[in-house]
């Protein structure tokens, strides 16, 4: 018997028993649909982070103030009052011979205002080398230049975001910005950052809406933007402003994130390890400052999904498992229904083999129509998880071929026994049998 | 030659420890062209014999020799062969396949030799045996005997030698009976050697000779003095040139 004759027999069968058919579909229609819709998430998730981390640079290292509070907060407020600070900038581009460029950025506390209304961006004190760490590129005009900051001279760059805020469709260049009573001249325009929907990391914000300006205006002329609890205490309080007062100078000036470049992708955890133990030193041990690595990020996200597709594996296999029992079920009660047209196929010719094929063949085609139906059913999961939820998601060729494939494979192991149960049948008395 | 040989052939079934013997050594030759009627009361052993020269099973001792080759030895696969292609069947309970069309059901030798579907001789096996109006009813929508004439147009299909009858009759009512065996005597008269297995003496009065059998012995093996001929149905008539 050919083998279409033997596929088309076994559609019929499918066809004559629609109902128990489907029922003995669900196990696999499940699995297969199960593993690719959750491969979709998973998937969309990793193409999530790893666009933010890409977006971030792999050869930075990102060093960020972090505020202290509860029991360490009145030491810390001691030992290390100004947190993140200028001096740590400049020391650790001084020490680190890995370092390229070392970006101190001050995001500040500002009210810009477009006439007499009030816009929601965020104005980011640092330098020129920004532009090419931030992995930002300029629409228009110009970047802030040495000159701006050695000359303390008032200009600023938008971000997209902060342009239409400030300026909806109007030319933006030369116009003047004001934030807390000062006026800043625009000097030139970003251009749009893409940016996931679902921040991964922390260490990320929407670019978009910043306002750039040269780093010691930001010090000069604002207050940081920062979240450091002011110590309950008076007396302290006091002693913290008296020694803020006294010490105001450049190198004090707190910072909110300080972005290194490294030469080199792979020298981001020597340098990491350099500028932790600079900054350990001249913070008197009190970390008051977080070290991101995106290269390490990329590692751990690789290593969650990794762990992530294992348990995927395992609850796969175990629904696939429960439904190729299922079917394994079916195909015995079937091989028992049938025993009279084993006989009677046997004794017009067929073969055992004959006989195992043909049995094979309709367990294959059960699963393989319920692995196709599980693949129509796990994209479309995945297209309604992204609706409905407004996750990413992501459906991988691989994970449906992967999931469809070990249908087709359920189908060969699971039909293989009722199979040979039918081969072993004895032609004399399956023609005897009721 | 003689195209079926059979030389003391024995069959003993074992249940558990004890031995039945079924067949106690039974010899005969059919040469090509005969019509056979085995007879024999139940528990006589000729639905053993059947089964065997069938080669449906093989015999405990003794040997079987069909067409020239000793089929008592054949493996599993090459008997399926031998019944394929030298043998058609023909079952007291038809044993059509009830989901497929006549046409379909005659062609299922065909799956297992050649592979292909050959509807043309499947057709012309059922106009043969007067069918040219039922090629695609299911057998729920046929009568026993339309249901029988398919069996026999599907035993025919392949174009074995033997045509082999087990009580091909015992499920019709006796006119219906005369019928199938008036196709049987068409087919022998046409060259097939036909064996049926019955126990009506007026079933077996149809064939040329007749084998008696007890207790798994050949008691008698005689020619049929005055054969009754099977008037076929007109239709049938207009069927067969």
């Amino acid at each position: 018997m050919g083998i279409l004759d033997a596929i088309q027999t076994g559609l019929s069968e499918l066809l004559s028993h629609k109902m128990r058919s489907m029922l003995t579909m669900l196990g696999v229609i499940f699995g297969v649909a199960a593993v690719i819709a959750m491969v979709s998430i998973g998937e969309g998730a990793k193409q999530e982070a790893l666009d933010q981390i890409k977006q971030m640079g792999i050869d930075v290292i990102h060093i960020k103030r972090a505020s202290i509070t509860g029991e360490l907060a009145d030491k810390a407020a001691e030992r290390s009052p100004f947190g993140l600070k200028y001096s740590d900038a400049q020391s650790i581009a001084s020490v680190c011979g890995f370092a390229k460029r070392v970006v101190p950025t001050r995001e500040v506390f500002a009210d810009v205002k477009v006439g007499e209304k009030p816009v929601s961006v965020k104005i980011v004190g640092t330098t020129p080398d920004y532009l090419a760490v931030s992995r930002s590129s300029l629409l228009e005009g110009r970047f802030l230049r040495d000159t701006d900051i050695h000359g303390h001279v008032r200009v600023c760059v938008l971000g997209a975001a902060a342009k239409r805020e400030l300026f909806g469709f109007d030319d933006p260049m030369d116009k003047m910005v004001k934030a807390n009573k000062r006026l800043f001249r625009v000097v030139g325009l970003m251009k749009a950052k893409e940016i996931g929907s679902a921040k991964a990391f922390s260490a990320m914000r929407d670019l978009n809406s910043d306002i750039y300006i040269p780093i010691n205006v930001a010090i000069t002329d604002f207050k940081i933007a920062s979240q450091q609890a002011i110590p309950g205490d008076l007396t302290q309080l006091q002693k913290i402003v008296i020694k803020m007062l006294s010490k105001q100078s450049l190198e004090n000036s707190a910072l909110s994130e300080v972005i290194v470049q490294v030469q080199s992708d792979t020298a981001t955890g020597p340098t990491a390890s350099v500028a932790r133990s600079i900054l350990n030193r001249s913070h008197r041990g009190i970390r008051d400052y977080e070290i991101i690595i995106p290269a390490e990020l990329l590692k751990q996200s690789q290593q969650t999904q990794r762990i992530f597709n294992i348990v995927m594996a395992a609850i796969a296999s175990i629904s696939l498992l429960v439904g190729g029992i299922g079917i394994m079920n079916i195909m015995l009660a079937t091989v028992t229904q049938r025993t009279r047209e084993i006989g009677v196929r046997r004794c017009v010719g067929a073969t055992r083999w004959d006989i195992v094929r043909q049995f094979m063949l309709e367990a294959l085609v059960i699963t393989c129509v319920g692995g196709l139906i599980g693949v129509v059913a796990g994209i479309g999961g995945a297209k309604a998880i992204s609706d409905f939820a407004g996750w990413r998601t992501v459906v991988s060729m691989q994970a449906v071929i992967v999931a469809f494939s070990v249908s087709a494979l359920v189908g060969i192991v699971f039909g293989m026994y009722p199979a040979v149960r039918a081969a072993m049948v004895d032609p004399i008395e399956a023609l005897r049998y009721a | 030659m003689a195209l079926i040989e059979v030389r003391d052939l024995k069959k003993t079934y074992k249940i558990g420890s004890v031995e039945i013997p079924a067949l106690r050594g039974v010899s005969f030759k059919v040469e090509p062209g005969e019509f056979v009627a085995i007879m024999g009361p139940s528990g006589s052993g000729k639905s053993t014999l059947m089964n065997l020269i069938g080669c449906l099973d093989r015999p405990t001792a003794g040997k079987y020799i069909l067409d020239g080759t000793d089929a008592s030895k054949l493996s599993d696969a090459a008997r399926a062969e031998v019944r394929n292609r030298k043998i058609g069947f023909v079952f007291q309970s038809f044993n059509l396949l009830p989901r497929m069309s006549a046409i379909k059901n005659t062609m299922l030798p065909m799956m297992y030799s050649t592979g292909r579907r050959d509807a043309k001789a499947a057709r012309r096996a059922l106009e043969s045996v007067g069918l040219a109006h039922r090629f695609h009813h299911t057998p729920m929508q046929l009568s026993g005997g339309e249901q029988q004439r398919v069996a026999v147009a599907r035993a025919l299909v392949n174009d074995p030698p033997v045509i082999f009858g087990d009580e091909p009759t015992g499920n019709l009512d006796s006119a219906t009976g005369v019928e199938i065996m008036a196709i049987f005597q068409r087919l022998n008269a046409e060259g097939k050697t036909v064996i049926i297995v019955t126990h009506e003496p007026d079933i077996a009065q149809h064939a040329k000779r007749i084998l008696r059998f007890r207790d798994g012995i050949l008691e008698s093996d005689e020619p049929v003095l005055e054969q009754l001929i099977a008037a076929p149905k007109p239709r049938d008539a207009a069927a067969c040139p």
